[in-house]
């Protein structure tokens, strides 16, 4: 009884704490938006070559459930996690250390708030889907089979990725930027994995490793496109599939055998498990678990009293400076700023990056996407401080009551400008040599794109979160040679000089929302 | 050098007022900014730092309009606010140069000044290690030596004792008496005796509006036969608290001697003190209905 008692206020109160923040009503509208994508048929399943299912509630509910799973089995994650990280920075974590409340408790706490959170987002999608149905649908409405794939396929999995955000927590390396990548990493590999179509695997993948229930919805889907169209192939799902005039089947919905049951049941049991793992990882905001690097740092603590010889304070005095002593300088700052970026990166880091810009320069023009690509990834958690360093790190006043507090975005631009073109300074080296021009363009293109992304998305959320996730789907779209998104010019023919005008746009935004910021917090 | 605050007033939501109908012309000295938790003073501080800007009323440093033309007082202001952060993976001194770089200042300039500053705030062995690994204090004091970089006109200072031991308090104050003819310092604090010590004339704030103005002596003046010492049995101190205001009280052999504020004497044996500011602190909160 008691533990139940510390468990739901724990969670309660971290839920309250997201639910009031802004970010909270950014997360719904996000959802919302989602929502609307899905119900109004822009995230689609199909059936190849052209078949669709008729819009009834079990078709409905497939559709909502996938789009629960795909989205926000990413998205989610970024928006959950956080919750510990914000007990190590306002310090109400050493608080609760000092109680003597257990470590299981707590993350249990945790991911009880991060589960609420994810569970809302799964409601909305719910109510889209109850009016995707009634709006558009033929036979009416049954809630049941509507809500049943949200709630035993969907909700499971978000279990999972409510736990992973508290596993990433309690490991000191995954709570920031590092872990942001890692997530996005893992997820495209699961997707890659969980949606690869029997056709080209030669078997079904089993209900127990199946954790986004894509097969379980293959599987029924596609057995009842075949009930009317025997030529009917593989299940897709995702953005831009609608058919022209395709076939219609009724969809039956998905048959709740037991094995089906169990499986999502082990998957919440899966979600336990990394909870309990999470707390045994768990460092109780202790310092003196810290990772090496950050516990030498607070090592070097020293005494006030034995900061240097005192002098008497009555001998205390400022020599004046003349009127002239300030005025604006670029230069200054944007060194700072470099400063500011480079500064706290190890050894290994600027090692690795040499090796990076090496590797381009022995590599021919041709065969730059793979080191350009990583040598771009590389300084990802400097590029995601941008435009919210302020926030992260509670200088805002300081640097906002400054003259001309303006000037220091382009100063930070530029600077990350200065870093990409460093880092990627041996392909260019390479184009130019070899008199690929239309890659040089495409190389400037992008150091122009990347610092303004990572400005726009800082200003915008307060966070890297978003931008170190993107950025790196992003990248791994480029590798897939996806041409929509190719801001550097790496897929043949692709229209990257569109991402020089995104630019111009994404710096707008960021002044304009510096500009809002400086003028009133 | 003026500051000139007309009517100023900061609204948070429709019933409340942060700040309400403030209005003050300062010049050259350290006005001490006191009132309990909430009464206003940080937003004060704030709006005259140019980070948020007021509901209504108007700001104007020598004549210019610092809502209009903010950066006019952001060349000549030095801000120390209550609740600042520091770049942990920077050294004390190279945020001191960044913050310079910020301010504007030449490289030449500012490397004097960092040098000397890390002398006033005693940071001088700690200026090359990293901000992540200083305490409490020492980043107060990286804060303060901050807010000193462009030797500032107007210095706002929120709260800036807040965390140094005795020792690096005294030299604070040493510090603003030092700065305080040839500019305007607006210090805010709880510590009475930092205001009691530095302050040429003190503002007293509550519930966002301003109840008082006046120099220390003049203040004290008010209070010359209105504090009261006696020594009370134990049992008797619940009770006082109950109908005086008590500000202060010493556990001695024969009881407890106690110090309040009252214009009538409230015992046979209390006997008149001298005031403090505290005693006038307490007094006129109180009879302005205390704090938020």
């Amino acid at each position: 009884m008691k533990t139940t008692r510390i468990l739901y206020h724990l969670a309660w109160a971290d839920f309250l704490e997201r639910t009031r923040r802004y970010s909270f009503l950014v997360m719904l509208g996000l959802v919302l938006w989602i929502g609307y994508v899905s119900a109004s048929g822009q995230f689609a399943i199909s059936v190849s070559p052209n078949y669709v299912g008729v819009i009834n509630s079990a078709w409905v509910g497939a559709t909502m459930a996938l789009t629960a799973s795909f989205t926000l089995g990413l998205v989610g994650f970024y928006i959950v996690k956080g919750s510990v990280a914000r007990d190590y920075v306002t310090g109400v974590g050493q608080i609760m250390a000092s109680t003597p409340m257990s470590r299981l408790r707590y993350m249990f706490g945790k991911w009880l708030s991060n589960y609420a959170v994810l569970a809302i987002s799964v409601v909305i999608l719910a109510l889209a889907g109850i009016g995707m149905n009634l709006w558009f649908g033929s036979g009416g409405l049954n809630l049941a089979v509507l809500v049943a794939p949200l709630l035993l396929i969907a909700l499971p999995w978000l279990g999972f990725v409510a736990a992973m955000a508290v596993l990433f927590e309690s490991v000191a390396w995954l709570r920031g930027g590092l872990g942001n990548m890692v997530y996005a990493i893992w997820w495209l590999t699961l997707i890659s994995v969980s949606t690869v179509p029997a056709a080209v695997t030669g078997s079904s993948l089993s209900p127990y490793l199946d954790i986004t229930g894509f097969q379980i919805f293959t599987d029924s889907v596609t057995s009842s496109a075949r009930a009317v169209y025997p030529d009917a192939t593989l299940m897709s799902f995702g953005a831009g599939l609608t058919r022209v005039d395709p076939g219609f089947f009724p969809y039956t919905g998905v048959q709740w055998t037991g094995e089906v049951l169990l499986s999502r049941l082990l998957f919440l049991l899966l979600a336990v498990g990394l909870v309990v793992l999470a707390a045994v990882l768990f460092d109780r905001f202790d310092p003196a678990r810290l990772p090496r690097v950050k516990r030498m740092a607070s090592a070097q603590e020293p005494a006030p009293a034995a900061a240097g010889e005192p002098i008497p304070a009555a001998d205390i005095h400022l020599t004046p400076l003349s009127a002239a002593a300030t005025r604006f300088r670029f230069g200054a700052l944007l060194a700072g700023e470099l400063k500011l970026f480079m500064k706290g990166q190890r050894w290994w880091w600027y090692v690795v990056a040499a090796g990076l810009i090496v590797l381009q320069l022995f590599r021919p023009a041709d065969e730059q996407l793979y080191p350009l690509i990583a040598a771009w990834v590389w300084p990802v958690l400097i590029l995601s401080g941008l435009g919210c360093r302020e926030r992260r790190f509670n200088t805002r006043q300081i640097v906002y009551s400054a003259p001309r507090p303006l000037s220091q975005l382009p100063a930070g631009w530029l600077s990350a400008v200065l870093v990409m073109v460093l880092l990627g300074c041996g392909s260019l080296a390479r184009f130019l040599v070899a008199g690929e021009w239309v890659a040089a363009l495409g190389w400037l293109t992008a150091i122009v794109f990347v610092p303004s992304l990572a400005l726009a998305l800082g200003t915008l959320t307060g966070s890297g979160k978003l931008f170190e996730a993107l950025y790196v789907l992003w990248l791994y779209g480029l590798l897939q040679q996806m041409a929509a998104i190719d801001f550097a010019g790496v897929v043949p023919d692709s229209r990257f000089y569109v991402f020089a005008l995104a630019a111009i746009g994404l710096l707008a935004v960021a002044a304009l929302v510096r500009g809002r910021q400086v003028r009133g917090i | 050098m003026k500051l000139t605050i007309s009517h100023l007033g900061k609204q948070y939501r429709r019933d409340f007022w942060g700040l309400r109908d403030m209005t003050l012309e300062l010049g050259p000295g350290v006005v001490g900014l006191l009132g309990p938790n909430g009464a206003g003073k940080s937003t004060l501080m704030r709006i005259l730092a140019t980070i948020t800007r007021p509901t209504e009323g108007t700001v104007h440093w020598n004549d210019t309009d610092i809502l209009k033309s903010p950066d006019t007082l952001r060349a000549v202001l030095g801000y120390l606010p209550q609740d600042f952060g520091i770049y942990p993976n920077l050294t004390g001194q190279e945020f001191l140069e960044y913050m310079a770089a910020i301010k504007g200042m030449d490289a030449k300039t500012a490397r004097r000044r960092i040098e000397e500053l890390l002398v006033v705030v005693n940071l001088v062995d700690a200026a090359r290690r990293p901000l992540g690994g200083y305490s409490g204090g020492m980043k107060q004091r990286v804060g303060i030596a901050q807010a000193l970089l462009n030797d500032p006109q107007l210095l706002i200072v929120d709260e800036p004792t807040v965390g140094l031991d005795p020792a690096e308090r005294v030299r604070f104050r040493n510090l603003l008496s030092d700065l305080a003819g040839e500019r305007i310092i607006i210090l805010s604090t709880h510590i009475v005796s930092d205001v009691e010590a530095t302050a040429t004339e003190i503002v007293l704030i509550n519930k966002g509006r301003q109840v008082q103005r006046a120099t220390p002596d003049k203040l004290l003046d008010q209070f010359d036969d209105r504090v009261w010492q006696w020594v009370i049995p134990e049992e008797q101190l619940t009770g006082l608290k109950q109908t005086h205001i008590v500000s202060g009280t010493v556990r001695r052999g024969d009881g407890i001697q106690v110090r309040i504020v009252s214009q009538k004497a409230p015992a046979a044996a209390a006997q008149h003190v001298e005031p403090n500011l505290e005693d006038a602190y307490l007094y006129l909160v109180s009879q302005n209905g205390g704090g938020q």
